[in-house]
């Protein structure tokens, strides 16, 4: 049987406090740029377009409404795993679990493998490379475990050919 | 900007009987199937949703490539000089994070001719794969509001994933087919500052990156294509605000599916419509009047051709509209 779709829903009130409740706990961001987005249970998507949600609602009455804004985050066991553009667009308040890496490290994290690095942290991270922000990791006592999505690896040359 | 040439199927000899007689002076006929055994330039428009021109060129320039910018009015716009590996330019870090777009540089003409303003509604018929879409994001900076259009799932998908890529915050992505989108939208009394038809066509204009369109080319397909054409300017033109502007671009020579669409267009809308005059940063031609037996409205001079032999770059077509009426 079908599935019936999920209604769009602008988050606001009780349910946004909590979102930026754990975004200033995981990365001390205290502000977001635009309307946190949400269908279904686990993506947050942000919008910073003009229409209200009655709009999107109307919207969705004329056409089928695929996507709104941009995938900006997972809600994962009550934290938040920021996308690449997640971490880009809040790139100036991230403040906290952050880890550099290396130009090897770069590589190797944009290649889609885990980075084995202590970084005295745990849970979710944002990853960096100089001013290039890379995305979430989540960081163990020895190891990063990466989420770059396929789509958006680089080619790793050592399994080439 | 080099030249690079490689092996083409040979082109139907209806096809080749229409460009001569489009392109009837011999030097100009000759320059133009000359260029088609090139492939295009590799051209990227940076995303400056993420970044600025600047540093993207520098972050190139340490990757050992050699940049140009083609049109002073747009350091967004650039060309990669050096020589590269196929899919390179994919595969680059810098695509990946959303620095740039890989884009033909006619492909980018219809935003520059539209220049949508920040907090602005736009809509975008058939938005897929998203080149113009990103574009006007990053010219509106991700304010207003656009609804990016698509009919097909699988365009879609790909759509959806070049605007994750490039960060385009301020757009809701529709599945719907162009004409019953209009209708619709219609009931909800929605209106757009700016609208674009970048129609599907018989892609004249894509043979130099595509060559297997020189196998698909049918002339059957340009008459059931003018037809669709003519229906999505006409029904997304009603969703025009007072004073809002739309483009009407394809990527194809086809008269038909070009000054035919306008000229049929403007005598259908009367006094609602205005067709407005506009420039490119490149070398361009006036419509066509007359095409086989038909003659067009005169008005349609004020469209433009691009071919690909004028400034290296693939062929395109575009014009431009103002809704003066209801």
């Amino acid at each position: 049987m079908k599935q019936p779709i999920e209604p769009i829903r602008i988050i606001e009130g009780r349910e946004k406090e909590k979102i930026m409740e754990i975004l200033l706990e995981q990365f001390g961001v205290e502000k977001i740029p635009g309307k946190i987005i949400k269908r279904g249970k686990e993506k947050i998507f942000l919008f910073t377009g003009s229409l209200t949600e009655r709009e999107i609602q109307n919207l969705s009455q004329a056409t089928f409404v695929e996507r709104v804004g941009v995938y900006f985050a997972k809600e994962n066991e009550g934290e938040l795993r920021l996308s690449i553009e997640g971490t880009q667009i809040l790139k100036n308040e991230i403040k906290k679990n952050i880890v550099e890496l290396n130009e090897e490290e770069k590589e190797t994290w944009m290649m889609g493998h885990e980075i084995l690095k202590k970084t005295g942290l745990k849970g979710f991270v944002v990853i960096k490379y100089k001013e290039d922000m890379l995305g979430t990791g989540k960081a163990s006592e020895e190891k990063i475990t990466n989420f770059i999505p396929k789509s958006r690896r680089l080619k790793d040359k050592s399994i080439e050919n | 900007m080099t030249k690079r040439s490689r092996k083409i199927p040979d082109p139907k000899p209806a096809f080749v009987e229409r460009i001569n007689q489009l392109l009837t002076e011999e030097k100009d006929n000759k320059a133009y199937w000359e260029i088609l055994k090139t492939k295009p330039v590799h051209s990227i428009r940076c995303n400056t949703l993420k970044i600025s021109p600047e540093k993207l060129i520098k972050k190139l320039n340490s990757k050992g490539w050699k940049i140009s910018q083609p049109w002073k009015t747009n350091p967004e716009i650039m060309i990669i000089e050096s020589a590269l590996l196929p899919g390179e330019l994919g595969r680059a870090l810098e695509h990946l994070l959303g620095y740039y777009y890989i884009q033909e540089l006619s492909s980018m003409l219809p935003m520059i001719a539209m220049k949508p303003k920040e907090n602005e509604s736009y809509l975008d018929l058939c938005a897929a794969p998203g080149s113009k879409t990103t574009q006007a994001a990053a010219l509106m900076k991700n304010t207003g509001t656009i609804i990016a259009n698509e009919i097909s799932i699988g365009r879609m998908r790909i759509l959806a994933s070049n605007l994750e890529r490039c960060g385009v915050t301020n757009t809701i992505i529709t599945r719907k087919e162009g004409r019953a989108l209009s209708k619709n939208l219609e009931k909800n009394n929605m209106t757009f500052d700016k609208i674009l038809v970048d129609a599907p066509c018989s892609g004249e204009g894509t043979l130099r990156s595509t060559p297997k369109t020189y196998i698909m080319w049918n002339p059957k397909t340009i008459k059931h294509l003018s037809k669709l054409q003519k229906q999505l300017f006409l029904s997304s033109f009603d969703k025009l605000k007072i004073n809002g502007e739309m483009i009407y671009s394809t990527c194809t020579h086809a008269p038909e599916e070009n000054e035919e669409v306008v000229s049929y267009c403007l005598e259908k809308l009367g006094n609602k419509i205005e067709i407005i005059d506009f420039k490119l940063p490149i070398k361009t031609r006036e419509g066509i009047t007359k095409w086989q037996d038909k003659e067009y409205d005169k008005r349609v001079k004020l469209t433009k051709r691009i071919y690909p032999h004028d400034n290296n770059t693939e062929g395109f077509f575009v014009s431009k509209f103002r809704k003066v009426k209801e």
